[in-house]
């Protein structure tokens, strides 16, 4: 960052060393001291990272070795002494977590594809054409943003029964794939594209499927990323409606697969839910840690109603 | 044939040398047939759309004014009897307190912390960049994930909780296995969760902020914290308030925590509203008395939403 100021000409103009602007400048920036500084960063990769470090070694220890090294605290709590996979071979074959993460992979994709299908056109239709009652189905739809599923799960059931589709991999995403959400946030983007391309293509001849397609959809690339990133992340860590609509165990997805249902003071074999839960969180985080940008520009579409 | 005779697009026709189509008319311009096509790409949606949300709405307020069973049997109109029965259910009401009390935990401490973490880590580099991944992860994992972790962490016996505290020289706690600590405990666990959320939209607000704000009030001799008190903060009142939002409507939606950690117990201590609908309808069968308590969140989760965003609005 340079420490220049920009004129009223517009240019950047480099403040001299000892002038106080610089000066101001620098004392502006510095904020919190050093030392601070290094003691909340350690907090942080402390509290957050821990957590996932005890999952993650405990996944590969026996319950002894688990309860043997958590107390008193050592090294050892934090690392497993060898690499005993039969808790993710119990995962994989007794709790069937294999088929689950297969049918939820299923169901996101589709979810992702099906949300995009259908906001995309919508979304043109917004924007792009004009005709009467616009403003009203705009409202209508976005009325529906605030209303959280997990109030209309009882019809929602029922509805999806009557179609048929209870027990079934589409009744767990076909509710969701006409999303408020997708339509603002593909609104938003398209918003942005200028109109001169459609004019040009429209002299050119091409109706409104070509123009959607070739111009506005390769241009919002970014917005779409986000957008099926953020749909992907929703539709895997769906846990409520999944509970509900899948009864059979090969149809179940990942997350009810591995969740434990019983009272606190009763535990299962710690190690395989511990092997069950890095299964089930592992493709996510991959997902993240490669694309990190989008998701991050996806939240924040979120806040931006 | 002079010039002025000819048409417009005849000429224009001539000139580019192909048939130029009278694609629009005098009245309605370029967009007449918008309407046709406008339906055609909003149908699709909308009718999902319809479908799955305004039916589902109406066919839960219908619902709520009968009494029956998924298994079959006789449907009884019993009117505002459901009502009548909510206003007077210990547990309903426990359950519209446990989940106010959570959003109130929530907000009051995710709030303040997801902004000084985002004012930590408003600064360029690789390290924050990676601050803030790892702060962000547990908003990636699922709640199942977490809750599944944190129960195992807060075991009173062989947790990872209480045998860090006993480094200190504390005594274990009970945490989920405890009436008066148990919704603390789930509150803990949610902000760890959800702080990254938080800092994630804090940062998006400070970035927005142009820097010449703070350096004039550097110039007038304000100090650190008088910058961030008179100038930051007050700019910073949209995006509060947007966490606000976004952080209670998140916690009118808990259930995992429930369903996964402590069954709405010990003593119904984290019996949230969702989790009570779930276990009325399916487990205890009494689909339109939870269509009754349905009702009651979506109008609770409505009246907030609309009062926090006009609070918004009226602000800025």
């Amino acid at each position: 960052m340079s420490s220049g100021l920009v004129t009223m000409t517009g240019t950047a103009r480099r403040a001299p060393v000892g002038d106080p602007r610089s000066r101001t400048r620098a004392r502006v920036g510095r904020g919190i001291p050093m030392a601070g500084r290094s003691v909340a960063t350690v907090v942080i990769l402390v509290v957050f990272l821990v957590p996932y470090i005890w999952i993650l070694s405990s996944s590969f220890k026996t319950q002894t070795q688990i309860f043997a090294n958590v107390s008193p605290l050592s090294v050892w709590t934090f690392l497993p002494q060898s690499l005993n996979l039969s808790n993710y071979k119990t995962a994989i074959f007794t709790d069937h977590v294999a088929r689950a993460l297969l049918n939820s992979v299923i169901i996101a994709c589709a979810q992702v594809a099906c949300t995009i299908i259908l906001a995309t056109p919508a979304a043109y239709a917004l924007t792009r054409l004009r005709f009467r009652g616009q403003g009203l189905i705009f409202t209508v739809i976005l009325l529906t943003f605030m209303v959280p599923g997990e109030a209309i799960i009882v019809p929602l059931f029922q509805i999806v029964s009557r179609m048929g589709l209870a027990d079934s991999l589409s009744g767990v995403f076909l509710p969701w794939v006409a999303s408020p959400f997708a339509l603002f946030l593909l609104r938003q983007a398209f918003l942005e594209v200028p109109t001169e391309f459609d004019e040009a293509a429209k002299l050119d001849g091409a109706g409104h499927l070509r123009i959607m397609l070739s111009i506005i959809v390769p241009t919002v690339r970014p917005a779409l990323v986000a957008l099926m990133l953020v749909t992907f992340l929703f539709s895997w860590n769906a846990f409520l409606w999944p509970l509900i609509i899948i009864q059979s165990t090969s149809n179940e997805v990942v997350q009810v697969a591995i969740a434990i249902n019983t009272a606190p003071g009763e535990l299962p074999n710690w190690g395989s839910v511990f092997a069950g839960a890095v299964l089930a969180t592992l493709p996510v985080m991959l997902l993240f840690a490669c694309l990190q940008r989008y998701f991050v520009r996806g939240v924040t579409l979120t806040g931006l109603k | 044939m002079s010039v002025v005779d000819e048409s417009p697009l005849a000429a224009a026709g001539r000139a580019l040398n192909r048939p130029i189509r009278r694609t629009w008319t005098a009245r309605g311009g370029v967009h007449r047939g918008d309407a046709r096509y406008g339906l055609l790409f909003l149908l699709p949606f909308c009718a999902a759309l319809i479908v799955f949300q305004y039916v589902a709405i109406g066919l839960m307020i219908r619902n709520s004014l009968f009494s029956y069973s998924f298994l079959g049997g006789t449907t009884k109109f019993v009117g505002v009897g459901n009502y009548t029965t909510l206003v007077h259910d210990p547990l309903a009401i426990q359950s519209i307190e446990v989940t106010v009390l959570f959003a109130l935990g929530s907000v009051l401490l995710q709030v303040p912390l997801g902004l000084a973490l985002a004012i930590l880590l408003n600064r360029p580099g690789l390290s924050t960049t990676a601050l803030r991944a790892i702060i962000f992860s547990p908003v990636v994992s699922s709640v199942v994930v977490v809750t599944t972790m944190w129960t195992f962490i807060y075991a009173p016996s062989g947790g990872l909780a209480n045998s860090i505290l006993a480094v200190f020289g504390i005594a274990p706690l009970k945490f989920i296995t405890s009436s008066n600590e148990a919704l603390a405990s789930v509150i803990v666990m949610t902000l760890w969760e959800e702080v990254g959320f938080s800092m994630v939209l804090f940062l998006a607000g400070l970035q927005a902020i142009p820097r010449d704000y703070e350096e004039v009030a550097a110039l007038d001799g304000a100090g650190a914290l008088q910058r961030f008190w008179y100038v930051v903060l007050p700019l910073l009142r949209r995006t509060t308030l947007l966490v606000v939002v976004t952080t209670t409507v998140f916690s009118f939606q808990a259930f995992a925590q429930a369903e996964i950690m402590t069954n709405g117990g010990p003593n119904g201590s984290t019996n949230f509203m969702v989790f009570n609908i779930y276990e009325e309808a399916f487990t205890l069968g009494d689909p339109g008395y939870a269509s009754a308590l349905s009702v009651v969140l979506l109008l609770i989760v409505l009246v907030v939403s609309l009062t926090q965003m006009r609070a918004i609005r009226s602000r800025v």
